[in-house]
């Protein structure tokens, strides 16, 4: 999945904030930390994976 | 090949999905292939609604993350009006994870779905939940209080009761122990070890409850030390987690012990990406020659 969906940001709010994605457009600032954060986390964990690909099965 | 049979429940897959990283389950069936994981187990389910912790609750760290997310969910009387039908038309298997805060409570619960018209084909209990009539020390902590408790759910459903046992425990066999003698069909090793995260300049702790659980690739020597002494003790499968992102991950957890395997964390990142591990380790099995996942499960040992 390159792009998430619109399902998907929601379920991922929801997990992420009590009141999902309204608790994210009451508190824009730190839906944008936390959000930047996220893409931030994302990169590593691929980063992990693409370590990961490189092992011999 | 990769199909495995708990009790008279066949799953056509080792992978599932783990609960509370996948919603109830029928949310993500448009971006994933389900046919390829052998269950999805929802969030856990209590006897009343639950809003969660107040953020923040999700920590993301180096190689994983921590979370104190509080079992945010609908309450059981929504869970069966509002998701048990379209969670029966999943293309899988799907086991209802239940949470509570007194024995009579977890009791409820599954009594209550017990009564619809669900497909689940079992239950498994989260006891790292805390026992309020006990002053608030989780079930899981204690194997008496493990022991009573399964035997409890025991009675009350025909279905699968797997129990998700906590590592935050000095001897983690001995409540598996007493899990399978209360009766359980198989047990989910492990749950999230408990960690904090404290920014360094400001000194302010970074999730609102302190402490959360910890969760990913970091943990996973962790949880495959757990898996590995809980094999020696019991004769009931188990359900491996702990960091697992890819098929290497699933092998390792096979072989010392798990009869199965949960995938979480991983499912925040994409949770496209737990079906691609199904045929890569079909893959796996086929180039090392393995025709069966038994020839895997405990082959340490």
């Amino acid at each position: 999945m390159k792009a998430w969906s619109v399902d998907y940001v929601i379920w991922r709010l929801e997990t992420a904030y009590p009141g999902g994605f309204k608790y994210a457009l009451k508190h824009p600032i730190q839906f944008l930390i936390d959000g930047w954060n996220f893409l931030i986390w994302c990169e590593k964990i691929d980063l992990e994976l693409a370590s990961r690909g490189k092992r011999k099965c | 090949m990769l199909d495995f049979m708990i009790r008279d429940v066949r799953f056509c897959s080792p992978i599932i999905a783990a609960s509370g990283t996948f919603g109830y389950g029928d949310e993500v069936q448009k971006f994933v292939d389900l046919s390829k994981i052998g269950s999805v187990i929802t969030k856990s389910i209590t006897l009343e609604p639950r809003e969660g912790n107040p953020s923040p609750r999700i920590h993301e760290s180096n190689s994983g993350m921590i979370n104190s997310i509080g079992l945010a969910n609908m309450g059981v009387d929504s869970f069966c009006d509002t998701k048990l039908d379209s969670l029966n038309k999943l293309k899988t298997n799907f086991i209802v994870s239940v949470a509570g805060s007194s024995l009579d409570e977890y009791a409820d619960v599954i009594k209550q779905i017990d009564k619809t018209n669900g497909k689940h084909v079992g239950y498994e209990v989260n006891i790292s939940c805390p026992n309020v009539k006990e002053g608030g020390i989780e079930f899981g902590v204690n194997k008496d209080v493990t022991f009573k408790l399964t035997r409890r759910l025991r009675e009350l459903t025909d279905k699968l009761l797997i129990i998700k046992l906590t590592p935050n425990v000095t001897n983690i066999a001995e409540i598996a122990q007493a899990a399978e003698s209360g009766g359980a069909d198989a047990v989910s090793a492990v749950n999230t070890f408990q960690g904090l995260a404290i920014d360094h300049k400001t000194g302010k702790m970074l999730l609102s409850t302190k402490f959360g659980g910890i969760s990913g690739p970091s943990i996973k020597p962790l949880a495959l030390a757990k898996v590995h002494k809980i094999y020696q003790q019991i004769n009931i499968p188990i359900l491996g987690m702990g960091g697992i992102v890819d098929c290497v991950d699933v092998v390792e957890f096979l072989r010392v012990g798990a009869s199965m395997v949960q995938i979480g964390t991983l499912n925040y990142r994409d949770p496209s990406l737990i079906s691609t591990i199904h045929d890569k380790l079909h893959a796996l099995m086929v180039k090392n020659k393995f025709s069966k996942l038994s020839d895997l499960i405990g082959a340490y040992h």
